[in-house]
């Protein structure tokens, strides 16, 4: 089952990016882009909410970002850092001319002082910040990091972007909230009006990479005159939206809607896998703090029913115990007996039983923000309680989720979700602090291996055994691999389907 | 009369005191964390904490209150920690859809409400009248939310009409944003013709008795004339009372309707400003929908009280 | 006002009256139709509304299932027969709750004059709000649950409510026997009970009935917003809002639950009308 899932979701990404230029590039056009909703800042370092991202990639470049493999690749830099042979020190090579949009030049100075604001404010920089003790620019395009210990991961966090490291001229570095929108992207802020659009425009003095397009990396044409981002943030309105043909890109779409997007005005986009649910467990207070309950709930959920609940038909889902699907270097199936398609209420009891559960109620911490979250959360409610378990759903707004998850005496399990990460340890379970506050001596020693190893394929092998012990210690469930819709113009073109769309390359082809 | 005046002064100011606390206490009790919304989902703990500090989220109750109240007397509603602009700011920029929503809406449900209810009065008992008032009802029990949805796939993604939501894009014209309206507008006028139609048949069978009108009848009048010039205008004072009152009531049903064609209107507005637990801009919005009804009820007391110096307060 | 104190009514022909308006008697046939049918719920259909069937999902209405599937594969009919126990039992507890807080707040203000200020401020700084808004509000502040949606509607149509009682109950104050009865020293407690709650019976019931009706559409709005009812607990709010994304493949979802709204609801109208023309017809006017 999970081949032909998978299969068929390999065919639909291999359509969609042969039909990229069969026409020719033409300049010109504006398009406008359904977003899930207002974005709460066009400062990317203040949050790590994916459409912030979405939308300020377009405005705003790190010094490196990803390849089409989701490796890293210079944008802002030259090159690759040249890293010292003790690992502790990076030297970064600047790309020299680069344009703000207020036409200033980009300099080491700039550089450093956004990298100084990044690990003051950003999540992600603040956890590099850990082990980074000094950046200094060594000459005019020349940048340097030092570190107290090896850390594989930086790489990752500087391409990313949410909470990313964005480059903004010096001057602006102080203020928090940015207010000014400064950078050195290929379109530029020219109006927003909240609730209703972001208006970018094409800015003229930027300096492409060149080359060959590769992932987020190499070319960066500018096409499009304008990009326009609307918040729609009712999901069924985007569908109707897409339907109509009023957009000419439509995010974030309820997978199901696949046929009626393909009757309408727009064509479908999938984007497959696209990323995974979560049940985070709460290891810290309450019931499962107790690693034998964890256990029993591993072998009790189904997550087959739970992503057919969820995602309505095998076409838009597929079941793989691996934390990363196949077309990553991170896949592996080792060590993941313990997940089961169809669960397993039998090991379940028995596990509760040796565990002495004493019947009070597991609470299920979730919310209809995401619809998908919710109906797993039912189906995984019958599952539980087939099992022995008394569970209790606690369906909140998002706001309250986000403020309950932080306090440990609330929930026992929280249900959450992730695009594929191009570096596992931007996985939240990797870090002690993010709610579920796993933190064990096993996790971290494999999770120390892998983060001071800077070799790739030596890096994979780590991970393996990251993963055994996820499986062994269960401090949070994966469900499974789940795909994404999202639809577009039949006129637009150039657009490689990704968790986080960008419109830099794409093109209108009447 | 002077007195009954500063009487009703002093009873408005009470009121708004207690609209100012109320709103206070309301939004201060609500659960949820802004500052968690903002940074995303992979905040810190210790992230929130900060941010919360510098949104002033981490003063004593007494202290917010003090600064609020003394905003408020400034003119200074506070900051949406949302938006990032100032509340007066973000309330006036989602005006105008919301006042022609409001606009439009009562001009479509006086059009059905109006000859329906004249005529319904009129014919008094007869299957007509049975069937408006039934049919009236009826248009008072369909959610508005629901009737939306149905009018939006039809008319908008079946028809393609209408643009399913929004308000149009940057340089949209006039007439491109009305066209926006259409679909909401039509729902709620629909909706609340309801409410006038009731009222008008009720104001003109009391008018239709009156001796006046029986003695224009008798002077040989043609029945048309009677019901248009006498009877009807006599009626208007108090269906235009009602019509302003379903004004009033309009912005409830705004608030649905806003969100189901996601019009940037104050309605939406603050629906998501709970939803993003935008405490300044909950507060802020609820202070001025709840204000603006304090002080044009007071306004009409005033008027009264001008027209007519016996009534007493 | 005086009429509504005169005109005593302990009507015992109600119903009666009643039977001699169709409209209204058919309004009142039908809502007794759908209180049954939701306690009966269990008895009329075989379905589980918990049961999830996800394999057998978005099935359209055939006999098996009359009003088809929905997204997890539960019968809709079984499940809109139990939302109406709820979105009824809604209605009601709002209907109860804010004629608690509406009754004592509007025989305070309207029976000791030196409450009456204060207290009338307070109705009138709560009717400021539009009622949705209010609504909204007070259940994020409170919490998304039934009993805080109850709270927080009650809260809204309190205030509504207080003002008739306010209004009836000065009127009825100054009736020659209520002030023969205070002369002779009865206890204003049973004053109030005996005398003033007596005479409110029949402008309460009309009220009661059209809060009735609006309080089952508010909770629906409510859950549509997204700021009701936990949509685990089914009522005809919650299942439109989950249907509503399903308006496409599977409409039967949300047509079938907003028509148990609009037949509801109207059948509340049609009664509140009829009662408010028989026991007062001078209270036709007030809206």
């Amino acid at each position: 089952m999970k081949r032909i899932a998978l299969a068929v979701a390999t065919t639909a990404v291999a359509l969609i990016s042969t039909n990229t230029s069969a026409y020719a590039q033409t300049n010109g056009g504006i398009i406008d882009v359904a977003t899930i909703g207002e974005p709460p800042t066009l400062d990317p370092m203040a949050s790590t909410a994916d459409l912030v991202g979405i939308i300020t990639q377009h405005m705003f470049e790190t010094l490196y970002t990803f390849d089409a493999k989701w490796g890293p690749t210079p944008l802002l830099a030259a090159a690759l850092p040249t890293v010292s042979e003790d690992g502790m020190t990076l030297t970064i090579p600047l790309r020299t001319g680069i344009k703000f949009h207020d036409d200033s030049v980009m300099t080491a100075a700039d550089v450093v002082a956004s990298l100084e604001r990044w690990i003051k404010i950003a999540t992600r920089g603040k956890q590099a910040g850990e082990v980074i003790t000094g950046i200094a620019a060594t000459d005019d395009s020349t940048v340097t990091i030092t570190l107290s210990k090896p850390f594989a991961p930086l790489l990752a966090l500087l391409s990313l972007n949410n909470a990313a490291a964005i480059i903004i001229p010096a001057a602006n570095a102080a203020q928090d909230p940015l207010t000014s929108f400064i950078g050195t992207g290929p379109y530029k802020l020219k109006e927003r009006l909240p609730d209703q659009y972001i208006q970018l425009v094409r800015f003229d003095g930027y300096q492409s990479l060149g080359g060959e397009i590769d992932g987020y990396g190499g070319a960066r044409n500018q096409y499009l005159d304008e990009i326009r981002f609307v918040p729609v943030p009712d999901p069924n309105t985007r569908i109707g939206a897409a339907m109509a043909g009023q957009y000419d890109y439509v995010d974030q779409l309820p997978v199901e809607a696949f046929q009626q997007i393909t009757d309408g005005a727009t064509e479908p986009v999938v984007l497959a896998p696209f990323g995974w649910p979560v049940f985070m467990m709460n290891t810290k207070e309450g019931l499962n703090a107790d690693i034998r309950v964890r256990k029993a709930i591993q072998a009790a959920l189904a997550p087959e029913d739970m992503m057919l609940a969820a995602f309505g038909s095998e076409d838009f889902f597929s079941i793989d115990a691996a934390w990363y699907p196949d077309s990553f270097s991170w896949h592996s199936e080792v060590g993941t007996e313990a997940y089961k398609p169809l669960g397993d209420t039998e090991t379940a009891k028995a596990l509760l039983a040796e565990a002495g559960y004493d019947g009070s109620p597991l609470r299920i911490l979730t919310s209809r923000q995401y619809e998908f979250h919710y109906k797993m959360a039912l189906v995984a409610q019958a599952y539980l309680e087939a099992a022995g378990f008394k569970v209790q759903l606690d369906v909140v707004e998002w706001a309250t989720l986000t403020t309950n998850r932080a306090d440990p005496a609330l929930w026992d399990i929280y249900i959450t979700h992730s695009p594929f990460l191009p570096e596992p340890s931007l996985m939240g379970i990797m870090s002690d602090t993010s709610p579920g506050w796993w933190a064990t001596d096993a996790k971290h020693a494999a999770v120390e291996a892998f983060n001071a190893e800077s070799d790739p394929a030596k890096r994979a092998e780590l991970f393996v055994e990251v993963q055994k012990v996820i499986y062994d210690e269960v401090p949070g469930y994966k469900v499974g691999n789940f795909n994404a819709l999202a639809a577009q113009n039949p006129a637009l073109d150039g657009v490689t389907p990704s968790p986080w769309p960008y419109f830099w390359n794409a093109y209108l082809t009447e | 009369m002077i007195r009954s005046a500063f009487n009703r002064i002093f009873g408005m100011l009470i009121v708004m005191a207690l609209v100012v606390t109320i709103v206070f206490v309301i939004v201060r009790v609500t659960p949820g964390d802004p500052a968690a919304v903002m940074l995303g989902p992979d905040a810190t703990a210790a992230d929130i904490a900060s941010l919360r500090q510098r949104l002033g989220l981490d003063a004593s109750i007494p202290q917010q209150f003090l600064s609020y109240i003394g905003g408020i007397l400034r003119g200074d509603f506070g900051q949406s920690i949302f938006l990032n602009m100032p509340v007066t700011d973000a309330l006036w920029q989602r005006a105008e859809p919301t006042f022609f929503l409001t606009v439009f809406s009562l001009a479509i449900a006086t059009l059905i409400a109006l000859p329906v209810g004249v005529l319904s009065a009129y014919w008094r008992g007869s299957a007509f009248d049975q069937a408006a008032t039934t049919l009236a009802m009826f248009a008072a029990s369909i959610p508005s939310f629901w009737l939306g949805l149905i009018f939006m796939q039809f008319f908008a993604v079946k028809l393609g009409w209408f643009d399913t939501s929004g308000y149009g894009g940057p340089g949209a014209s006039f007439g491109e944003r009305m066209h926006h309206l259409v679909l909401p507008a039509v729902t709620l006028g629909l909706i609340s013709s309801a409410l006038i139609t009731r009222f008008t048949r009720a104001s003109m069978l009391d008018v239709l008795n009156d001796d006046y009108v029986r003695t224009a009848r008798s002077k040989g009048m043609s029945e048309w004339r009677v019901v248009v010039k006498h009877a009807l205008k006599n009626a208007l004072i108090p269906i235009l009372t009602v019509i302003g009152l379903t004004a009033a009531l309009l912005i409830s049903g705004a608030i649905v309707t806003e969100t189901v064609f996601g019009l940037p209107g104050v309605g939406s507005l603050i629906v998501s400003a709970v939803l993003r637990r935008d405490y300044p801009l909950i507060q802020g919005a609820l202070l001025v929908v709840a204000g603006l009804y304090v002080l044009v009820n007071f306004i009409i007391d005033m008027l009264y009280l001008i027209v007519d110096p016996r009534v007493r307060y | 006002m005086a009429a509504i104190a005169q005109s005593g009514f302990r009507e015992p022909n109600l119903l009666m009256k009643m039977a001699s308006r169709p409209t209204a008697m058919a309004g009142l046939l039908i809502i007794i139709a759908m209180i049954v049918l939701a306690l009966l719920a269990p008895v009329i259909s075989p379905y589980d509304p918990a049961q999830l069937a996800v394999r057998n999902r978005l099935q359209p209405p055939t006999w098996q299932h009359l009003f088809g599937t929905d997204d997890l594969g539960r019968d809709v009919f079984t499940r809109v027969l139990y939302s109406g126990r709820t979105s009824i039992t809604v209605g009601f507890a709002v209907v109860i709750f804010a004629s608690v807080v509406g009754v004592f707040l509007g025989l305070l203000a309207g029976f000791f004059r030196r409450l009456d200020a204060p207290v009338s401020r307070l109705i009138d700084a709560m009717m400021a709000f539009p009622d949705i808004l209010l609504a909204i509000a007070l259940v994020a502040a409170l919490g998304a649950s039934a009993t805080n949606v109850v709270i927080a509607l009650g809260v809204v149509y309190a205030p509504r409510l207080a003002r008739v009682v306010r209004a009836s109950t000065l009127v009825i104050r100054e009736l020659p026997y209520v002030e023969a009865a205070r002369a002779l020293g009865v206890p204003t407690p049973v004053i109030l009970v005996r005398h003033v709650l007596r005479n409110l019976t029949s402008p309460l019931l009309v009220q009661a009935t059209f809060i009735f009706a609006n309080a089952i559409l508010a909770e629906a709005g409510l859950s549509f917003l997204g700021v009701g009812i936990s949509p685990d607990i089914p009522t005809w709010g919650t299942l439109i809002s989950v249907g509503r994304q399903y308006l496409e493949q599977a409409p039967w979802i949300m047509w079938f639950p907003g028509g148990a709204i609009i037949i509801t609801v109207l059948s509340l109208q049609l009664v509140g009308d009829g009662l408010r023309d028989f026991l007062d017809p001078r209270l036709a006017k007030d809206i």
